[in-house]
């Protein structure tokens, strides 16, 4: 159990948090969600101590983290950060295990629990252990930033918004894993993000926090039904539209029957515009395919534009 | 060109396989101990970023001294030879390898060191695992600018009797021997690239590998530095000379003669080992044990008596052996024969013309007569003034030019009298004739061995083995021998021992 009572952080020219209370139970995967700069980072680092409260504790099961030997705090919690973060002079296995190397693991149980949660992470341990970080795609390093983080069997996983500066496939696969491997193990989740869609998608529990201040807590269906403001209420609000699926898109009327002469990357009607736009961002002519008809990126811009015009709703 | 400089090497091989080694041993120690104070020094001060920039700007001021002053600044707090020149090189070299480590370990990804931070590493890890490596290609690059600067600037380490590649182009210069410039140089530059690419390749061999082999060459250096440490006879006496072929010819003899009594002696030469103060200062301080100094010399810049110099060349021995023995506690054994002081030198045409044997004939004549002599003389009271005024010598025209010029400008016949110290080896080979001094105008120029009491007294062998050289050696003679080795390259220690045999004074 996470307690944060009365927590407060202060830099010189701004409040990051202030007096903030919160608790986070064992077990459950809890999820920090709000803007830029709103201050969820700056309360997740407070957990390992990234971050020192001005005013306050933070608590890990009725342990203030301000007393504890830091070095053991942290080698007790996993730590994802946004990009893989791994180490460019090590292997993949050697990034994997690198807080089994300074929790002493002997190298034969180091090596199996690693194969284990490559398989987990559906990276073949044969291929990837050998390879170096500069070989890997942003998702696989990513994968790896999360078995090096679940290495030890911590009892609590700090995730600081992991899939952001993923492209929409690979930012879809991993949150399914992550969804997988939380219904395997028991460990506490924190995870940060600024997607409510993706915060949605995989809280137990979460959290909305705007400029420093704590604005509801709660299971996601319960929130949204019940938002305590109208920025609770606007932020679900950009949720929905977050859900908008390719099928409404073909509904709307959108799109050409396929011939056999067209070269399109097939899409499934529950997959949303965020990945189709995805694949546009980076090839502009892509067209692409939903239940026989193809799209192209002016379809893309039709269909926000009556969106806009409040066509759709 | 090409043919002289692969004469010179064929003549002086090994001699220069020992210069360059010493360049290496130099180099490597420097680089050793600088890669020990600034590496170390980075990694403390990176997380003082205070202190750290104020190292780093000391650091760039002393870089811009000019290595030679540094030199001069250290020798009275280290003396001379090869420790003041490693202690140089370590302050030039230590910028580029704590600035690079410094900015290696600075410019580490934010992220990584988060990264390394959160997963609670210890922090031996997070320094030889992350942050080393990472930095690793910019220590390595500033190791490399250090090792080529070390190298280049380690040639300067001959100019206080440090040794290695220097000493060919120190000795270059001041002998206008081009073939030995042109050994020194080329081989400085050539080990500066082969190190720069060593280290290139040295960066893509792993961490452990390289530990490995380092600790093999540490202990290979040891077991042979303990083998030349046990295998080498019992007693070493050191022998220095000034630049040039004359006083290593002499140091050659020196060995000779004593080696050739005292079998269980081995005497180490040091040649072209340096200017007068510095030989003295290596003297005084026990470097060296012996070196060849001139009675004028003597006078002028060691006891400092630089007018009151009696003309009589035994008086003026007597009054340098009572001075240095009060002075300094030194001992002067007996001067060899040979004078090498100035002198007025003509052609032998010119001679013959003009029926000159005196300095008073060619003021006789002076008035037809153009002269060019060293910038030193011209303007020394002892030199031409005084010269002027006791002979009443005054020339057509006169101007200054370098030492090793004149005597070409004499020799194809731009002018007609030069300045000339009575050995050089010139005189033989442009067939000169020098003018007898016959007021005694110049001071005397007689040399003869120098060291110290304590030393003369603990090796009484070697004080009777030197003064049988008391004596000998006529003008000619060195002259002939100077010619020999300055002129024709032949070897010092060959011409040394060919004389020896030849009067004598060896079997």
């Amino acid at each position: 159990m996470i307690e944060f009572s009365h927590v407060t952080k202060q830099y010189p020219d701004l409040v990051a948090l202030k007096d903030l209370n919160l608790t986070i139970n064992d077990g459950e995967l809890f999820v920090l969600v709000g803007p830029s700069g709103s201050g969820k980072t700056t309360l997740l680092k407070m957990i390992n101590r990234l971050v020192v409260p001005t005013a306050g504790s933070v608590k890990i099961d009725h342990q203030d983290v301000s007393q504890t030997n830091i070095r053991l705090l942290r080698r007790g919690i996993g730590y994802v950060l946004q990009t893989g973060a791994l180490f460019p002079n090590m292997t993949v296995a050697e990034n994997a295990a690198i807080q089994l190397d300074n929790l002493g693991w002997d190298p034969q149980k180091k090596h199996d629990r690693i194969v284990d949660l490559m398989n987990r992470v559906n990276l073949d341990p044969d291929v990837f252990l050998v390879k170096m970080p500069s070989e890997l795609s942003g998702g696989e390093a990513q994968r790896v930033g999360i078995v090096r983080a679940l290495a030890g069997r911590p009892k609590l996983v700090l995730m600081d918004e992991p899939f952001s500066a993923l492209d929409p496939v690979s930012r879809r696969q991993l949150q399914k894993i992550m969804i997988e491997l939380h219904k395997q193990i028991d460990t506490t989740i924190v995870f940060v993000t600024h997607d409510i869609h993706e915060a949605t998608l995989l809280a137990d529990r979460l959290a909305i926090i705007h400029n420093g201040v704590l604005l509801q807590v709660g299971e996601p269906d319960h929130m949204m039904a019940n938002p305590a403001d109208d920025f609770v209420k606007y932020f679900f609000d950009a949720e929905d539209s977050g859900s908008r699926l390719l099928e409404q898109v073909v509904a709307s009327g959108l799109g050409r029957p396929k011939t056999a002469a067209d070269n399109v990357i097939e899409l499934r009607n529950d997959q949303t515009v965020y990945e189709w736009a995805g694949l546009l961002e980076r090839n502009p002519n892509e067209r692409v395919s939903v239940d026989g008809l193809v799209l192209t990126a002016s379809d893309l811009i039709s269909y926000i534009a009556d969106f806009a015009k409040g066509g759709q709703r | 060109m090409t043919d002289s400089v692969v004469n010179y090497v064929n003549k002086n091989w090994t001699a220069i396989l020992q210069a360059l080694w010493q360049h290496i041993t130099i180099s490597v120690i420097a680089m050793l101990i600088t890669i020990a104070i600034a590496i170390p020094l980075a990694i403390v001060l990176v997380n003082r970023p205070k202190i750290g920039e104020v190292i780093s700007q000391i650091a760039g001021v002393i870089q811009t001294i000019p290595s030679l002053a540094v030199l001069g600044i250290l020798i009275p707090f280290v003396g001379i030879g090869t420790v003041p020149a490693i202690i140089a090189l370590v302050l030039y070299a230590i910028m580029p390898i704590f600035q690079n480590t410094y900015a290696g370990l600075t410019h580490i990804d934010p992220v990584l060191i988060e990264a390394a931070d959160a997963l609670g590493v210890t922090r031996r890890f997070k320094l030889f695992r992350i942050e080393l490596p990472l930095a690793m290609p910019m220590i390595l690059s500033g190791i490399r600018i250090a090792t080529v600067l070390v190298i280049g600037t380690a040639t300067l380490a001959a100019l206080i009797g440090g040794g290695g590649l220097g000493t060919y182009i120190l000795l270059g210069i001041q002998t206008n021997n081009n073939a030995a410039l042109i050994v020194g140089a080329v081989l400085s530059a050539i080990l500066a690239l082969i190190a720069s690419w060593l280290i290139k390749v040295l960066a893509k061999v792993s961490f452990k590998k390289l530990g490995i082999g380092l600790v093999t060459l540490l202990v290979l250096g040891g077991i042979g530095f303990g083998w030349t440490q046990l295998t080498r006879p019992s007693q070493t006496i050191t022998i220095a000379g000034k630049m040039g072929g004359e006083p290593e010819i002499l140091i050659n003899m020196y060995k000779d003669l004593i080696e050739e009594n005292q079998p269980n002696v081995h005497v180490q030469l040091k040649p072209n080992f340096g200017g007068t103060s510095f030989l003295f200062k290596a003297l005084q301080s026990g470097k060296v044990d012996v070196y060849p100094e001139f009675t004028g010399t003597a006078l002028q810049s060691l006891v400092k008596k630089p007018n009151g110099i009696n003309r009589n060349p035994r008086k003026a021995y007597q009054d340098a052996k009572r001075e240095l023995n009060a002075k300094f506690k030194m001992t002067y054994l007996q001067p060899m024969a040979y004078q090498n002081g100035y002198a007025m030198a003509v052609r032998r045409s010119t001679a013959k013309r003009y029926h000159l044997r005196t300095v008073a004939d060619l003021a006789r004549v002076g008035g037809r007569l153009k002269g060019a002599f060293d910038p030193d003389f011209y303007q020394q009271s002892d030199g031409y003034p005084g010269l002027q005024k006791a002979y009443h010598l005054s020339l057509k025209s006169v101007r200054t030019m370098e030492p090793s010029l004149r005597y070409e400008a004499l020799a194809d016949g731009r002018v007609d009298v030069t300045d000339a110290y009575t050995t050089d080896p010139q005189i033989r080979q442009y067939h000169l004739v020098t003018l007898v001094d016959s007021k005694k105008f110049f001071p005397p120029y007689q040399g003869a061995p120098l060291m110290t009491n304590q030393f003369a007294k603990r090796h009484p062998e070697v004080v009777r083995d030197l003064n049988r050289l008391a004596g000998k050696i006529s003008t000619t003679d060195m002259q002939e021998m100077n010619y020999q080795v300055t002129v024709k390259h032949l070897k010092a220690a060959d011409v040394a021992r060919h004389y020896l045999i030849h009067h004598d004074l060896m079997k």
